[in-house]
């Protein structure tokens, strides 16, 4: 992307997409505001992209969402209107003021000047009081959603907490056999690209090692590394949101045995495997 | 640049709107212009006809992103008060409103999943040509035939414009995640949208 040469159209199209770097966007957008041939180019581009975007498949409304719709830009202007009522009746109040003051005419019409603006004063006041008590309204719904979603926030925080703190206790209950087999349960939703393994009765392992968990995706390319972790004393273990790309279909997940600073690639046996048994999202 | 200027949407626009070609694409009974145009002068109603002839493509599109109902309907909603709030954002010349706000769902909504600000103002989404897609007929065919060509694409790049598109990600996660490099990760887009252009133009 050079100043004085046109942005290569592949650059355009993700520039359009927001899929170039926060730099390079930049780059692209210092030049746009100059370049009108590639201003008219990612206008086409544009076009393209709504096409793409018109092929999603199609859903019905949720039920209501009309009549929400409705309700906010009836609110929205009903929020307008007070101040605009107000200097409206003002200005008829000024308007019949007037009109009362022909009759007695001179000194007397002129003594009604500053009732007649008092009163308009008074009327824009009420206008705005209605105004401040829509806004401090408002603002008291969204004060409640935001203790909501605190709440909402507070409970998330305390279950991961429980799931990782250190001296937490991980009882598994069985039917009796006397040793349980080693397991791990992992919770994954591809398009965030969030996991959430948890493992029980894993095996000691040496101090040199670690246990790495993978996510094998479903299209063939290398297993994705998604955390090394180590078993406690009871052999439980856990990974929580490790960094791992979004939007990778995995075809199974598994966990190997890695040097302490983990592998990119993973090193046999597979001590323990899974595959997701529904699609998910 | 390219040589040929001309919109996808064009052709579409003369073969669905020809009359005799194409009986089952009535022309709906008012205009988006006018139905702004009413928006400008505070209609409720002309905003209440606009949000019925897309919200759903508009929910849908951000549907297709969030995967969330909810979050859907947030970004939606927002959409249209701003449709509401500033009419004069959208104004002739700046593309179809069926496209525009295709696009613009589909950037707010990508917003919302990268959790990031709102990264391009609505004045800033600007679409080559003025079509009229405001029937439902119009839009199904479009709809239709798009769909049809991107399943023709090779299944890499139909994942790559649907990660990059879709999912929002950037050139590099892209290919960080796929394994392919990044120069032919832009080559595919980008010949994508070239062949969706010249399957809609055909």
């Amino acid at each position: 992307m050079i100043e004085n040469t046109h942005i290569p159209q592949q650059d355009l199209s993700l520039y359009a997409m927001q899929a170039l770097s926060l730099d390079e966007q930049a780059a692209v957008k210092a030049h746009l505001g100059a370049c009108e041939t590639c201003r008219a180019e990612l206008a086409l581009i544009m076009g393209d992209l709504a096409l793409v975007a018109m092929s999603a498949e199609q859903h019905p409304l949720p039920e209501g969402a009309r009549e929400r719709f409705l309700e906010r830009i009836g609110a929205d202007r009903a929020g307008v209107d007070p101040i605009g009522s107000a200097l409206a009746v003002s200005q008829k109040v000024v308007s019949i003021a007037d009109g009362l003051a022909q009759k007695p005419r001179t000194r007397r019409a002129a003594a009604w000047i500053p009732w007649t603006a008092v009163a308009a004063l008074l009327l824009v006041a009420f206008g705005l009081g209605i105004k401040l008590h829509l806004a401090n309204i408002e603002l008291e719904q969204q004060a409640a959603r935001l203790a909501s979603e605190a709440g909402v926030n507070q409970r998330a925080r305390e279950v991961l907490d429980v799931l990782t703190a250190p001296a937490a206790q991980h009882i598994l209950l069985t039917a009796g056999s006397p040793r349980p087999a080693p397991s791990a349960r992992a919770v994954y939703v591809a398009s965030r690209g969030a996991l959430v393994l948890e493992a029980s009765n894993l095996a000691q392992i040496d101090s040199g090692k670690t246990y790495e968990l993978w996510v094998i995706p479903a299209n063939g390319k290398a297993p994705i590394p998604a955390g090394i972790f180590r078993p406690d004393a009871a052999g439980s273990a856990s990974v929580v949101l490790p960094q791992i790309p979004a939007g990778v279909e995995a075809k199974a997940f598994g966990i190997t045995i890695e040097p302490a600073a983990g592998s990119s690639a993973p090193t046999l046996p597979i001590v323990l495997a899974g595959a997701p048994t529904s699609a998910g999202e | 640049m390219t040589e040929d200027p001309s919109n996808p949407l064009e052709p579409l626009e003369r073969s669905l709107n020809s009359g005799s070609t194409s009986p089952g694409s009535a022309e709906p009974e008012t205009g988006d212009a006018a139905l702004i145009n009413g928006v400008l002068q505070r209609d409720q109603a002309a905003m209440a006809a606009i949000f019925d002839r897309y919200g759903r493509m508009v929910y849908s599109v951000a549907l297709r992103v969030l995967k969330e109902p909810a979050a859907a309907e947030d970004v939606m909603q927002q959409i249209f008060f701003e449709v509401w709030e500033t009419p004069r954002n959208f104004v002739a010349g700046r593309g179809s409103l069926a496209g525009w706000l295709a696009v613009v769902a589909r950037n707010r909504a990508v917003d919302v999943l990268r959790r990031r600000k709102p990264s391009d103002p609505v004045e800033e989404v600007e679409l080559a040509a003025d079509t009229n897609l405001a029937a439902d007929a119009e839009r199904n065919i479009m709809m239709e035939k798009v769909r049809t060509h991107l399943d023709t694409l090779p299944r890499d790049q139909q994942d790559q414009v649907q990660l990059a598109f879709f999912e929002g990600l950037s050139h590099s996660e892209i290919s960080a995640q796929t394994g392919v490099p990044l120069g032919t990760v832009k080559t595919r887009i980008r010949s994508a949208l070239i062949s969706l252009r010249e399957a809609v133009q055909a």
